[in-house]
């Protein structure tokens, strides 16, 4: 019996310094050689519009990332679950970034909004709302104190509840195994904790948070399905991070009770999801193009063009369904290839690389159009996010207990075979 | 892998009492052996009435055309499309529970599945009857089948939402028969073999196709449900999806919404549920099987019902945020703020009693003493009903009763006799389908309680206090290590 303390490999951190330095020297390169701070017309200055929109996606797509792992842990306690108990400190850990990335996003979204970055946000842009009917009538929703406040307090709340729920079980470790009636008191505590943090979830993500991040890039244009199309790809995304995180301590020799079983239901939730996310891409581009208005069919002319002419996002377009529904689809469909560490990690990665593609193609045709590009910029930022996670969950993991051996639910978890 | 049967004592039994496989067969096959009861057939003619009362309706309409109904050309859908999506919603919990809750191994799906897949296939028997018999010529029905065919280059418009709508139902249909039947097959057979009569013995035995219990059977069988689990999965997704295209493939302000495929599924199940309650909470007392449909799985669909209500919720929200106010779209607003959310207006108080019904009374089920009240929650699911027929009346008629043109505006409908008729028919019809279900078929999948018997009956589970008490670690190198 160790005592399930982990030590981080010389390699764990030696990369996470690596990202972090490349993606900070890469952000600090392109907010002067952008010229970051440059007035933020449409056309001009194309540079620093790149800069703050690359930011804006990278941010707001890793921190909806790792939030939506504590969706997971909050629905799966609220569902009584037991099987996921040996391996849920790793959505722990990974949510436990929450904070320091939220901060990082809110810093972004100010520099942004505060900044009148108008190519960003063609609200910010008092002179061309105040000539536009449809903009004027929706300003006080689309205005920077609503903006700023409701993602302020969206931050804030989702930081503080997935504490609790993290402390809730780090408190487990400190005591023995539960007699019924704690361990009775203790789950409820937990389902309540839960509830709260659901059902603030669905007023934020499910609903108004991709409105007012994404959504409003195209302020004309709107979509009911918008809000949950976007927590579908970030939670499939984060189911992803977990099975890559799972593999990694295994192979470290950690998680000693999570077995290939685990291993195969949260590939079953990769797979499961990725069907999802292609539901609701199906149900909204289908709609879409099938009553085919204009002032709605722009948002995928903007993307793919139309018959005459191929639009600048016509081959991001197609290889966001490549990647997010017909590799997981074909890879995952197999309980073989759901159960081996290789091909599971393979996919996971190209799950989290196709939904950056997705959050890419929301952000970049309204705000940069043809101008976009996927450089060593684009991809020198996301590293430094994914610097970021690695360093959180790296300390979260190596400052706790892996396993939640008091947790009630841990002896079914322990003998969970599918 | 441990072959250890534990499951933690937090979780409730899901068998009550002090059960073994003997008492359970008793339990549960016993009330097929008897007579009806007095209360039994006052039931089952009622419901005979109400068919027949149906097939009047049906036949007026028939003879003398849709006139007979009180639809006009400005609201060309009004009840019966109504039901008809009504009914096909409540035709989705039976499949959800018996597919999606087998793949989540939700273990309280074996006391509820039977009950729920009959529920299913009579509810969608109801939906069919609508679309049909709105076909006005009713002889040409075989139209919608887009078989190799006679009738020259005359093909079914495949860009038709209403025909994906044949596909969609028709399989589903198919597939739920096919579940709901493949699992009666081991329960038919104990049947037969407990038979005393020769005429018993010869219907039964027919009914389980020679199951004989044999390994080979079982292995099967096994794979036959998890094939169809698989399939049903996406079909129960499907069904209401393609309902939900009826609507929104349209240019018309109030149907035409994207979020509408994922929200009529979760409404779906929704309703589906609540009418599980409403059928079960009858049922466990009426044929006193409150061992096995216990507190514990009234409480779990009404978890059910919170959660799909407030996803419901969350769209109905979403869509009068954006189209009344978001879409600045002059259209989306008029049919949001005035044929809706105006409570002034014809149809106003439909759209707030459905509010009411769907989304702010399932919010009691957070409280968990009211999920366990059974007259709160036999209430509620009648609610959860109503204000799901309110639905699809408010998104069908409230989006076109005032169209584009002033001029043929319609603000008064209210359906005729035979419109009743027709809708109160196909309650007999369903009525009359679970009466006879309730009598000759086992009402609880058998073979499934007893598969679960010795990790969630109520004797077993007192059994595992040591265990429970157990340090994990310990338990683990005790139990699961010493196995291999």
């Amino acid at each position: 019996m160790n005592n399930h303390q982990f030590v981080l490999p010389g390699s764990y951190k030696k990369w996470t310094l690596i990202l972090l330095i490349v993606g900070l020297l890469t952000i600090v390169y392109g907010f002067f050689a952008f010229d970051a701070t440059a007035h933020g017309g449409h056309g001009q200055n194309v540079a620093a519009t790149r800069f703050w929109a690359v930011l804006l996606q990278n941010s707001v797509y890793w921190l909806l990332l790792v939030n939506a792992s504590m969706f997971f842990i909050c629905v799966t306690t609220m569902a009584m679950g037991g099987w996921q108990v040996a391996l849920r400190r790793v959505p722990e850990a990974i949510s436990s970034v929450v904070p320091i990335l939220g901060l990082i996003t809110f810093i972004i979204l100010l520099c942004i909004v505060l900044g009148h970055r108008t190519d960003i946000y063609h609200w910010l842009d008092a002179e061309a709302v105040a000539h536009d009917k449809i903009l004027k009538a929706k300003s006080a929703f689309l205005s920077p104190g609503f903006y700023i406040t409701w993602s302020a307090i969206s931050i804030v709340l989702w930081s503080l509840l997935g504490r609790k729920m993290r402390k809730l079980s780090l408190d487990t470790d400190k005591n023995g195994t539960m007699d019924y009636e704690t361990g009775k008191a203790w789950i409820w505590k937990n389902t309540v904790w839960a509830s709260l943090y659901t059902v603030f979830f669905g007023l934020t993500v499910a609903s108004t948070i991709p409105w007012i991040w994404l959504m409003s890039i195209d302020p004309h244009w709107y979509s009911t399905m918008y809000s949950w199309y976007v927590f579908a790809s970030t939670f499939v995304a984060s189911m992803s991070l977990i099975a890559i995180y799972i593999i990694y301590l295994r192979s470290k020799g950690q998680l000693e009770y999570v077995t290939d079983e685990h291993l195969h239901d949260i590939g079953k939730f990769m797979f499961a999801f990725s069907v999802f996310w292609t539901y609701l891409w199906f149900s909204q581009y289908m709609l879409i193009w099938y009553s085919n208005q204009p002032e709605e069919t722009r948002y995928f002319v903007d993307r793919i063009g139309t018959a005459e002419k191929s639009g600048p996002f016509h081959g991001i377009f197609f290889l966001n369904l490549a990647l997010n529904f017909l590799g997981p689809l074909l890879i995952l469909m197999k309980k073989a290839t759901k159960k081996s560490w290789t091909v599971v990690t393979l996919t996971a990665v190209m799950i989290i690389f196709g939904h950056w593609i997705d959050v890419f193609q929301m952000v970049m045709p309204g705000t940069l159009h043809e101008h976009a590009e996927l450089g060593f910029f684009e991809f020198g930022s996301a590293a430094f996010f994914i610097g970021v996670i690695m360093w959180g969950v790296g300390r979260y993991i190596t400052k706790n207990s892996l396993v939640p051996k008091n947790h009630p639910f841990m002896k079914e978890s322990m003998i969970h075979h599918t | 892998m441990s072959l250890l049967k534990y499951e933690s004592q937090q979780r409730e039994p899901l068998v009550d009492g002090d059960k073994n496989y003997h008492q359970v067969t008793e339990d549960i096959i016993g009330p097929i052996e008897l007579k009806p009861t007095r209360l039994w057939y006052i039931g089952f003619w009622i419901s005979v009435a109400l068919l027949l009362f149906g097939v009047y309706s049906i036949y007026r309409e028939v003879t003398y055309g849709i006139g007979q109904w009180n639809l006009n050309k400005t609201i060309g859908w009004g009840w019966d499309i109504t039901n008809f999506v009504w009914w096909v919603g409540i035709g989705h919990a039976g499949t959800l529970i018996s597919a999606i809750l087998l793949l989540f191994r939700q273990g309280w799906r074996t006391g509820v599945n039977r009950a729920a897949e009959a529920m299913t296939i009579f509810a969608v028997m109801c939906a069919g009857q609508f679309p049909i018999w709105h076909m006005g010529r009713v002889w040409m029905a075989f139209f919608v089948l887009p078989y190799a065919n006679t009738r020259g280059p005359l093909w079914v418009n495949f860009n038709s939402p209403l025909l994906w709508d044949v596909f969609a139902i028709s399989t589903y249909f198919t597939v739920s028969l096919l579940f709901w039947y493949s699992g009666l097959l081991p329960d038919f057979a104990t049947v037969r073999d407990r038979a005393k009569t020769k005429l018993r013995k010869l219907l039964y035995g027919i009914a389980a196709f020679g199951w004989t219990g044999s390994t080979k059977h079982w292995q099967r069988h096994e794979s036959l449900s998890l094939v169809l689990a698989g399939l049903s999965t996406p079909l129960v997704l499907s069904v209401h999806t393609i309902v939900s295209f009826d609507f929104a493939t349209s240019v018309i302000p109030g149907w035409h919404t994207t979020i509408f495929p994922p929200y009529f599924v979760a409404g779906a199940i929704f309703s589906g549920f609540a009418m599980v309650q409403t059928l079960l909470i009858v049922v466990r007392k009426v044929m006193n099987l409150q061992d096995y449909i216990t507190m514990g799985h009234i409480e779990a669909m009404n978890k059910v019902i919170v959660l799909t209500g407030s996803i419901v919720g969350c769209a109905y929200l979403t869509e009068l945020f954006i189209g009344a106010y978001y879409s600045q779209n002059l259209y989306e607003m008029y049919v949001f703020q005035e044929n809706r959310a105006n409570i002034f207006s014809p149809y106003g108080w439909s759209y707030w009693l459905m509010m009411f019904c769907n989304v702010v009374s399932p919010q009691l089920f957070w409280s968990r003493k009211l999920r366990r009240n059974i007259a709160v929650t036999f209430f509620m699911s009648i609610i959860v009903n109503i204000g799901m027929w309110y639905e699809r009346f408010v998104i069908i008629v409230t989006s076109v009763y005032r169209d584009f043109l002033p001029s043929s505006w319609s603000t008064y409908y209210s359906p005729s006799i035979y419109e009743i008729g027709f809708y109160l028919g196909t309650f007999g019809l369903f009525f009359t389908c679970f009466f006879l279900f309730a009598k000759y078929f086992p009402v609880i999948a058998l073979a499934e309680i007893k598969s679960i018997l010795k990790t969630s009956g109520e004797n077993y589970k007192a059994k595992m206090t040591d265990i429970e008490r157990a340090d994990a670690e310990k338990f683990y190198i005790e139990e699961v290590e010493h196995a291999h």
